[in-house]
């Protein structure tokens, strides 16, 4: 199932929103089909708009992107291959259930109706929340509402998931439940993932793979590799370990939130850990 | 929430809405008698305006001309409420829209409503046409700004959420984009509503010869303020039942979700 020769590819992939200032600086890298990459930055380093970029929603000033082999840069987000996004925030719709949530990008993905149920009710008990099929979603959790973003993610069969912070929102023992649940699912889908995250922790333990951007306009500063056999354990030493290794090396690069600017270096992969 | 906030925020029940609502109608009784006795007769007693009240129900003549009036308001909130919507919409989707009728909106605004009568009735005449257009026109500028602001302020994240799940045009205009706007919805048909009754009374004072404004006019030039109030009781209490029940009833279902 894994592919590193590209199942995404983004070469030279340069943003602009005012055609002044860049948010993405020149930003190469790739996904194999399967893969589990974790973006990693920080704050406002131009992340979400490498994610907006790959799911159409920006389109970039110059560079290339491809998904499972066709060029979409310039696309619409009609002509892409499915993707399945994860905000930060839910973004459900609180005047149709959970499960017409789902219905509706069911139907816009074009899916046979006869088989929204099933498929509703698979993704649901998959997340754990099939008992909440005809709630409200303003009624369920934080937790639970971000469960319904990702079944309503992998639902159309996307072709990528994209996540962005998805767990930031949440108290530290739903993030970590829902951390190992996703690893879970992903095994079982075996779908690439691109997640977006400023911490480390976080990406350590869900990747494979970690693109760490400089701070803005964002380049690639290094492509790790994280070596630790699964299953993860989030307390495992090894990721402590790996963890410490990234903060030393960003820690220069990054700096802090209102000093100095980014210091595009390597992007050469590095095997760690 | 706070204790604070809680408390404030406590539903008042049942027996303190009705304690309220009969506080109020006992003071506005009250208010009314002392005027009476200080106006030297030219303010009808309560008495006489309850007797006028129930002859004007058991007249034909007053369900005829309260039809009549309900049939202009119909109408006149019916076009004005979707010609509303549809620049509305049009203004908070579109900036050359909006840039090409912020100008005329600001001055149908500006205007007061007995103006746009006159001017219908100096164009059109005194006939049925002219009271009904001149109200749709006094209504559609009340609809389009509330409309036009509350689809301008619209969640732009879920227009992101609609682009990515390809909703297409059709699914994000009614799935996301109504259902978000639809308490300003209700609200601009509420407030097209309360002011299409409100004026109709004034327009068909001014411009036309029959209905409960022409009805209240006639009363009042023939110094019979007892049946003018009974007859602008009348209407006032159909229409807010009209309000209650339409509106009320699709707020509730259309905002089951918000409670």
């Amino acid at each position: 199932m894994r592919d590193d020769g590209g199942f995404i590819r983004v070469e030279g992939l340069t943003v602009s929103y005012d055609g002044e200032h860049l948010a993405l600086g020149g930003i190469d890298m790739s996904v194999g089909e399967g893969d589990f990459v974790a973006v990693l930055g920080p704050s406002g380093c131009g992340k979400s708009t490498l994610l907006q970029v790959l799911s159409g929603l920006v389109r970039p000033v110059s560079g290339r992107t491809t998904i499972a082999g066709t060029d979409v840069t310039n696309e619409s987000v009609s002509n892409r291959p499915r993707v399945g996004y994860v905000f930060q925030d839910h973004r459900l719709l609180p005047w149709r259930t959970v499960g017409q949530n789902l219905e509706l990008v069911l139907a816009s993905a074009g899916l046979p109706k006869d088989e929204w149920g099933a498929r509703v009710e698979r993704f649901l008990d998959m997340l754990q929340i099939g008992q909440h099929r005809d709630a409200w979603p303003m009624r369920l959790s934080g937790g639970q509402r971000q469960r319904v973003s990702i079944a309503r993610a992998l639902a159309i069969d996307p072709a990528v998931i994209l996540m962005d912070e998805p767990f930031s929102t949440l108290d530290e023992v739903t993030g970590r439940r829902m951390r190992q649940q996703l690893v879970e699912l992903w095994q079982q889908q075996q779908r690439a993932i691109v997640f977006v995250t400023h911490s480390i922790r976080e990406a350590v333990y869900l990747a494979d793979r970690i693109v760490i951007l400089t701070r803005g306009p964002a380049t690639v500063l290094e492509t790790l590799e994280v070596g630790t056999p699964r299953p993860r354990q989030y307390e495992d030493p090894r990721l402590t370990e790996l963890e410490s290794e990234i903060v030393a090396r960003v820690m220069e690069v990054w700096g802090y939130e209102d000093g100095g600017a980014a210091t595009p270096e390597s992007d050469s992969p590095m095997e760690l850990a | 929430m706070s204790a604070a906030t809680a408390t404030f925020d406590r539903d008042p029940g049942v027996g303190q809405r009705l304690l309220a609502l009969g506080t109020a109608i006992a003071l506005g009784l009250a208010a009314w008698q002392l005027g009476t006795w200080i106006s030297d007769g030219w303010i009808p007693p309560l008495g006489e305006i309850w007797q006028a009240t129930i002859d004007a129900i058991g007249s034909g003549e007053t369900w005829g001309e309260m039809a009549l009036t309900s049939k202009r308001i119909a109408i006149a909130f019916i076009v004005s409420t979707a010609i509303g919507f549809a620049i509305g919409f049009g203004m908070g989707l579109g900036r050359r829209v909006e840039a090409y009728f912020r100008p005329l909106i600001v001055m149908g605004l500006a205007i007061p409503d007995p103006v746009y009568v006159i001017v219908a009735i100096l164009v059109l005449g005194t006939d049925e046409s002219s009271g009904v257009i001149a109200l749709t026109v006094a209504l559609v500028p009340f609809v389009v700004t509330i409309v036009h602001s509350s689809v301008k302020a619209r969640q732009r994240d879920l227009d992101e959420m609609s682009k990515v799940y390809r909703l297409g045009r059709r699914r994000y205009l009614t799935e996301v984009l109504a259902r978000q706007v639809t308490p300003a919805l209700l609200v601009a048909s509420r407030t097209s509503f309360a002011f299409a009754w409100k004026i109709v009374v004034l327009v068909e004072a001014l411009s036309q010869p029959d209905g409960v404004g022409a009805q209240i006019y006639e009363a009042f030039r023939l110094l019979n303020a007892a049946e003018m109030i009974a007859v602008a009781l009348i209407f006032i209490v159909i229409m807010r039942s009209v309000d209650h029940l339409v509106f009320g009833t699709l707020e509730r279902r259309l905002l089951a979700w918000a409670r």
